[in-house]
């Protein structure tokens, strides 16, 4: 089909958002996309989510850590956070998402937001709580691997 | 904006792993609201300089009744500088909107929890801030959060109506559940908040603590007696 007129393109904002999870989970693009559309769908339903169309469009994951970028209508970026805010769990992996910062074009939210090399994530063992813990180490923070999950905590706690 | 969490051996998550993240979130402090079983032995100083964020020592109550609570009430409030007091019953609500020693009215509509206008007026006269809990908004799906949604705005008009002090928070067990403030606003603004409401209910936290430690620093002599300025007399 041909493409619009300029003017009567949609226009659109684009989320830069940073995702951190345990390191043992295993997040796609495609289980992120939906858990996102769930969380609009079930925050402002269909009429709504439709409104807010955001769909996620590009996507790295890896130990633990990643990003994405999310595209949502001019004019519903609060929306488009407060459904964001909600996603919880991807496939039964909790994860935290936090929007970095909104551009207008994908390649300024490219390149202010998103590119940030991470810190590698490697295997070490720390004393945590007197005892002596598997973990996964990405810079000052550390995923100790407990009796009961995993437990959160920083170079200042092993 | 301050957030209150629970930290390990509470929650998932150390205190310094929640200052870590509350910093890269833009909050100015946390409150450490660890139940009064479960409370994390850290240097709260030290991780306030390592990661720019305040620290704040507080407690959470979280009793089955209310003889249990009236006497942990008093054990607890010298201990820390934030008591956190969970409610969830009615009586309990009741029992600690009415208790001027607790701070905050932790999840008054969990569970069986209600509340009435007896209770909000009762929180404002002991100026006891009750908490408007997002974290079943954040966390739950089908009937559960549609139960809190209604919960929350039972309470918001009755805290509105009779302008009682109130905080807000997303009741965090792992750094993984901390929603920074922008989305707090976002999320609040969707459900039906406004917000500069919300926004005053995260910086609660924050003004409960300098009002405590005001409290109780060397400035009071004794409950109540504060040093003037015209200590030095001719």
């Amino acid at each position: 089909m041909k493409h619009l007129p300029k003017h009567l393109r949609p226009r659109w904002r684009y989320l830069a958002v940073e995702l951190e999870a345990w390191p043992d989970a295993d997040v796609s693009q495609g289980d992120f996309q939906r858990s996102v559309w769930f969380a609009a769908q079930n925050l402002y339903g269909d009429a709504g989510s439709a409104d807010a169309d955001l769909r996620v469009l590009q996507f790295s994951f890896a130990d633990g850590s990643g990003e994405a970028l999310v595209r949502v209508r001019h004019g519903e970026v609060e929306r488009g956070r407060a459904a964001l805010a909600c996603v919880d769990a991807v496939r039964g992996d909790p994860v935290r998402v936090a929007v970095r910062g909104v551009s207008g074009t994908i390649r300024a939210a490219e390149e202010k937001y998103l590119g940030r090399p991470g810190e590698p994530a490697a295997e070490a063992s720390v004393a945590f709580a007197d005892d002596s813990c598997r973990a996964v180490r990405r810079g000052d923070l550390v995923d100790v691997d407990g009796e009961n999950g995993f437990v959160g905590a920083t170079d200042l706690d092993c | 904006m301050y957030e209150a969490v629970h930290a390990h051996p509470d929650g998932d998550s150390t205190v310094a792993r929640f200052a870590a993240t509350a910093a890269s979130a833009g909050y100015d402090g946390v409150v450490v609201r660890s139940r009064s079983d479960a409370r994390p032995d850290v240097d709260r100083d030290a991780v306030a300089d390592e990661y720019g964020v305040d620290v704040v020592d507080g407690v959470e109550l979280d009793a089955a009744d209310v003889p249990q609570a009236s006497g942990a009430i008093a054990g607890l409030r010298s201990e820390a500088t934030m008591l956190v007091v969970r409610g969830g019953t009615p009586e309990l609500n009741r029992f600690v909107a009415e208790s001027p020693r607790a701070d905050v009215l932790a999840g008054p509509m969990r569970g069986s929890g209600d509340v009435n206008h007896v209770v909000v007026k009762a929180a404002k006269r002991n100026a006891v801030h009750v908490e408007f809990d997002f974290s079943r908004v954040l966390r739950a799906s089908g009937g559960e959060r549609v139960q809190a949604l209604r919960g929350l705005r039972k309470l918001r008009e009755l805290v509105d109506h009779y302008d009682a002090p109130f905080v807000v928070s997303a009741d965090p067990d792992s750094h993984l559940e901390l929603r920074a403030p922008r989305e707090l606003l976002a999320v609040g603004e969707e459900i039906g908040f406004d917000r500069d409401r919300v926004r005053a209910g995260l910086e609660a936290w924050g003004e409960l603590a300098e009002r405590n430690r005001h409290r109780t620093s060397e400035e009071f002599i004794t409950t109540g007696v504060e040093r003037g300025r015209y200590e030095e007399d001719s």
